[in-house]
C-alpha cells in the first residue's frame, strides 16, 4: 500500500471544496450583517431621533451608538458562528451541485492512513474530473437572505411609526402645565451651549408666573416679552436641535398665554369652592372676548365677570365687535344668573322667565345654525375628556350645557326656597316632570326654566 | 485488483446468469455481492421463481462445486455435515468421516424452513465458523463458501421458522419477485422452444486466488466517515427500546420487537461498498447505503404481533427509518 500525501498537499478537489468554505464563510458573515445592520440603524436612528426632540442629553448618544454597534456585532458573531459551514457540508454541496455521488465528501473526510492509495488517488482523479463541472461564482452566488428583507421591513416599520409619533408622543406624555413645561425647557437648554441665556430667561419667567403678586397684566406682558426674544434667537439658531428646542419653548409660551389670565382665576376659583365642573375656556385666541355660558356654582357671575374683566384688559379689548355684540346677550344674561343668589326671589324669577326665553329664542337658534362656532369658555376640562380632534387651541367646538328641567321638589331643595313662592307667582306650569335632559326646542311650552351643565362625560348621550 | 477488473469479472458473471435467469436484476446483482463479501444469502419467494436455477447458474459461472440440500422435516444434521461410518481398511476396521453435502463452495438450502430447528442449527456452525464438528473432530469447509437458502413464505404448515440467531447468519435476505409480463413472455421463450441458454464458466482456473484478491478489493473500498455514521445512526434507529435515546420512530416503537444486530450495520457497509464497485466506483455513497439498507437488515428486525395484524412488512420499516434519519 502506497503512502499518502498529506491531506493539506493534496490536490484540486480539496482546493476546490476549501475555496468554496471561504466563499461561504463570506455569504454567512454577510447574511448575519445584513441580518442585524437594520436593527442597528434603527437604534441609531430612534437615539438620534430623541436627542433631536430632546428627550435625550448629549451623554446619552454618545454612549448608546457605540454600545449598540458592539451589541450589533455580537449578535452578528452569534448569528454567524452557526452559519458558517463545516468542509464537510460544502463538500457535500459540492457533490450535489456537481452529481459526484460523495466523492468530494469521501475526499475530504476519510483519514489518508491506512486507506488504499491507489484507491485515494483514483477518486482524487474522479473528483477533479468534475472539478469543470463546478463554478463557485456561477453555481454558489450570494444571493439575499429573505431574513434580510424581513429585518429591513420590520426595522423600517418601527422606524416610520417612531418619525410620525414623536412630535405627537410629548402631548401624550407630558401632562404638565405651561409652567411646569416651561421649567423642563429650560432645564433641556440650560444644557445646551448657546442657549443658558434663554434658560435664564425662562425659568425666570416660570418663577415670576408663580408670583402672586405680579398682576396678570404683567405676566401677560413678560410672557410676550420672553416669546419675542425666543422668536429672534430662533431665526438666529441654525442648529436644528436647538431650534426645535426654541420652538417647543416659543409654542409653550403661546399656550401659556390665554391660560396665564384663567389659569390663575381657576385656582383662585377653587379656592373659593366654585365648584368641580369644568368649562372650556379656548386656547388658540387669548383675550379673545367670547362668551361666557357661565361655569356652575353659586359664584358663576362673579367668577365669569372677573374672568371677562381680565380677558378684556388683555388683547381681548381688541376682540372682533361684531362677535361682542352678537354675544353680548347671553353674557349679561349669565351674569345675572351667577349674582342669582344674592337676589331675592322675584328677581331670580325673572331672571328664569328671561332665561328661558334666551334658551328658547335666539340661543337655541344660534346653536343648530352655526354649532361650530358655539366654543364655551371657561377653564379647560380634563385631558381624558377630549375626543380624537380636540386638542389644541381650537377648544370644543359644538361643545354645549344642557338645560335639565329639574323636578319641582328637587329645583326648590337646591334653592332653598318654597313650593308656595312660585305658586304666588302664578306659573302655569305648576309641577314639572323632568322629560328630557336634553335641550328643549324654542316653541316648546314646557321649555325648561333650569340651566345647568353637563359635565362632558355626558355629552354622548345629548341628542 | 484494479476496480475495473472487478467490474469486468461481475458484469460477465451477471450476464452468464442473465441468459438462464429473466429479470431479477437486484437478486442476481446481490447474490453475488454476497458471495464477494464473503457472506450468505436467504433468497425467499413462492415456488416456481427460479431460485434454484439462479443458485445452480451461480455455481456454473462461478465453476465452483455445488451441492444441493432438500431440507425436509425427517432430515438429521448428520445428512447435512456428513457422519463416521465403519470402513475396513487394511484389514482394520476404523472410522471414517464421510463428509456431507455442506463440503461444496456453493450450498443450496433449498426449503430450509422446512427442517428442524436441530437440523437447521447444524448448518449454523457452517455458515459463521466455515467448519464442521463431528463426533468431536472438526473439518474446514471450502473457500470460498456460500450457503444459499431458500423459503417458501406460504404453505407454512410443517414448517419451522429460522430462528432470529440463523436469520442474522444471512448477509442479505432477497425477496425474489413474480416476473412481469414482459419477462414472462421472455422466460416462456426461453424454455418452451428448442434452445436453451448453457451457463459458461467465467472465472479461470485459480478462481480461488481471483476472489481471494475481489474479496480484498471490496473491504478496501473507501468509506467516509460521514457516512459510516449515517449507517450506524440507520441501524441504531431500528431498536424500538425506550433507552436508545429517542432515536427510534414511532413506527419503530410500534411494530418492532427487536433491532438489527451490529451484524447488520456491517453487512450495509460491506454491502454498500460492493454495490460501489459493481457501479464502478471506489467510494461508498449514501445511495449505496440505502440500496442495499433493505437487503442487508430486512430479516433482522424482528416484527411484533402488531405488525403482522396491521400487514406491516420489514421493508416498510426500514423506509420510514432511512426517511426519518438525517444524513448528516
Amino acid at each position: 500500500m502506497e503512502a499518502l500525501p498529506p491531506r493539506s498537499s493534496r490536490g484540486m478537489p480539496e482546493k476546490l471544496v476549501s475555496q468554496l468554505a471561504v466563499r461561504l464563510r463570506h455569504h454567512a458573515l454577510w447574511d448575519s450583517l445584513l441580518l442585524i445592520f437594520p436593527p442597528l440603524l434603527l437604534i441609531i436612528d430612534l437615539v438620534f431621533l430623541f436627542y433631536r426632540a430632546a428627550w435625550f442629553t448629549e451623554t446619552i448618544p454618545l454612549t448608546v451608538v457605540p454600545v449598540a454597534a458592539a451589541m450589533g456585532g455580537l449578535a452578528a458573531l452569534i448569528r454567524y458562528r452557526p452559519l458558517v459551514p463545516s468542509v464537510q457540508s460544502t463538500a457535500r454541496l459540492i457533490d450535489q451541485s456537481a452529481q459526484a455521488k460523495d466523492r468530494f465528501l469521501t475526499l475530504v473526510t476519510i483519514e489518508p492512513t491506512g486507506q488504499n492509495a491507489s484507491l485515494v488517488s483514483r477518486l482524487s482523479l474522479e473528483a477533479a474530473g468534475f472539478r469543470d463541472h463546478i463554478k463557485p461564482k456561477r453555481d454558489f452566488p450570494y444571493r439575499i437572505k429573505h431574513s434580510f428583507y424581513w429585518s429591513l421591513t420590520v426595522s423600517s416599520i418601527i422606524a416610520l411609526l417612531f418619525h410620525l409619533l414623536l412630535p405627537i408622543a410629548p402631548l401624550m406624555s407630558h401632562p404638565l402645565s405651561g409652567r411646569e413645561r416651561l421649567g423642563e425647557l429650560a432645564d433641556t437648554m440650560a444644557q445646551r451651549p448657546g442657549l443658558g441665556e434663554v434658560a435664564r430667561t425662562l425659568r425666570t419667567l416660570a418663577l415670576k408666573l408663580d408670583d402672586p403678586r405680579l398682576s396678570e397684566l404683567e405676566k401677560q406682558r413678560l410672557i410676550e416679552e420672553t416669546q419675542k426674544n425666543i422668536d429672534t434667537k430662533q431665526k438666529q439658531e441654525e442648529q436644528k436641535g436647538d431650534s426645535e428646542l426654541l420652538s417647543q419653548a416659543s409654542g409653550t409660551l403661546k399656550d401659556l398665554q390665554p391660560q396665564s389670565g384663567s389659569g390663575q382665576n381657576q385656582k383662585n376659583e377653587k379656592a373659593q369652592g366654585g365648584g368641580d365642573i369644568q368649562s372650556n375656556l379656548p386656547q388658540d385666541k387669548p383675550g379673545k372676548n367670547q362668551p361666557n355660558q357661565g361655569s356652575g356654582g353659586d359664584h358663576k357671575g362673579e367668577r365669569n365677570a372677573k374672568i371677562n374683566k381680565d380677558m378684556q384688559q388683555g388683547k381681548g379689548a381688541e376682540g372682533d365687535p361684531k362677535d361682542q355684540r352678537s354675544e353680548k346677550s347671553p353674557q349679561k344674561k349669565e351674569s345675572g344668573k351667577g349674582n342669582e343668589p344674592q337676589k331675592n326671589e322675584s328677581d331670580r324669577d325673572r331672571s328664569h322667565e328671561s332665561m328661558a326665553k334666551t334658551q328658547g329664542g335666539k340661543d337655541e337658534k344660534a346653536g343648530r345654525s352655526k354649532p361650530s362656532e358655539e366654543i364655551p369658555q371657561g377653564s379647560p376640562p380634563a385631558e381624558r375628556l377630549y375626543q380624537p380632534g380636540e386638542r389644541g387651541k381650537q377648544g370644543i367646538k359644538g361643545a354645549r350645557y344642557v338645560t335639565v328641567q329639574l323636578p319641582e321638589e328637587t329645583a326648590m331643595d337646591s334653592k332653598g326656597e318654597k313650593t308656595g313662592a312660585l305658586e304666588a307667582q302664578g306659573r302655569k306650569g305648576g309641577v314639572k316632570i323632568p322629560m328630557s335632559n336634553a335641550p328643549l326646542p324654542a316653541h316648546t311650552p314646557d321649555a325648561p326654566t333650569e340651566k345647568q351643565r353637563m359635565p362632558l362625560e355626558y355629552r354622548g348621550v345629548l341628542r | 485488483m484494479e476496480p475495473e477488473k472487478f467490474k469486468e469479472i461481475f458484469n460477465r458473471m451477471a450476464g452468464e446468469i442473465r441468459k438462464v435467469i429473466v429479470g431479477h436484476e437486484d437478486v442476481i446483482r446481490n447474490v453475488l455481492i454476497a458471495f464477494f463479501a464473503g457472506g450468505h444469502a436467504l433468497l425467499e419467494g413462492v415456488p416456481g421463481l427460479g431460485k434454484t436455477l439462479l443458485v445452480k447458474s451461480l455455481s456454473r459461472a462461478l465453476g465452483m462445486s455445488f451441492k444441493r440440500i432438500q431440507f425436509t422435516p425427517d432430515l438429521m444434521p448428520s445428512d447435512i455435515v456428513g457422519t463416521q461410518v465403519l470402513a475396513e481398511n487394511n484389514g482394520q476396521r476404523e472410522f471414517q468421516f464421510k463428509q456431507g453435502p455442506i463440503f461444496a463452495h456453493i450450498v443450496l438450502a433449498d426449503e430450509i424452513n422446512r427442517a428442524t430447528p436441530k437440523t437447521q442449527s447444524a448448518v449454523l456452525e457452517a455458515m459463521e465458523e466455515k467448519q464442521v464438528t463431528v463426533f468431536g473432530e472438526s473439518y474446514a469447509l471450502q473457500s470460498p463458501f456460500m450457503v444459499l437458502a431458500t423459503q417458501n413464505p406460504i404453505e407454512l404448515e410443517g414448517t419451522y421458522p429460522l430462528p432470529e440467531a440463523q436469520l442474522d447468519r444471512f448477509f442479505f435476505k432477497l425477496l425474489v419477485a413474480p416476473p412481469s409480463p414482459a419477462e414472462l413472455k421472455e422466460i416462456l421463450k426461453r424454455t418452451t422452444g428448442t434452445e436453451s441458454g448453457e451457463v459458461l464458466k467465467v472465472l479461470p482456473s485459480d478462481a480461488d486466488k481471483l476472489i481471494g484478491e475481489i474479496k480484498q478489493l471490496l473491504r478496501q473500498v473507501l468509506i467516509a466517515p460521514p457516512i459510516e455514521d449515517y449507517v450506524a445512526r440507520l441501524v441504531y434507529a431500528t431498536q424500538p427500546s425506550a433507552s436508545n435515546g429517542g432515536a427510534a420512530t414511532s413506527t419503530v416503537k410500534q411494530y418492532l420487537r427487536f433491532g438489527s444486530s451490529p451484524r447488520g450495520a456491517q453487512s450495509v457497509i460491506l454491502g454498500a461498498k460492493g454495490h460501489a464497485l459493481t457501479e464502478g466506483r471506489v467510494h461508498v455513497s449514501y445511495e449505496d447505503v440505502e440500496k442495499v439498507l433493505y437487503a442487508a437488515l430486512r430479516h433482522r428486525i424482528i416484527l411484533n404481533f402488531q405488525a403482522e395484524a396491521d400487514n406491516v412488512s420489514a421493508d416498510q420499516i426500514l423506509s420510514e427509518v432511512i426517511k426519518q434519519t438525517p444524513r448528516t
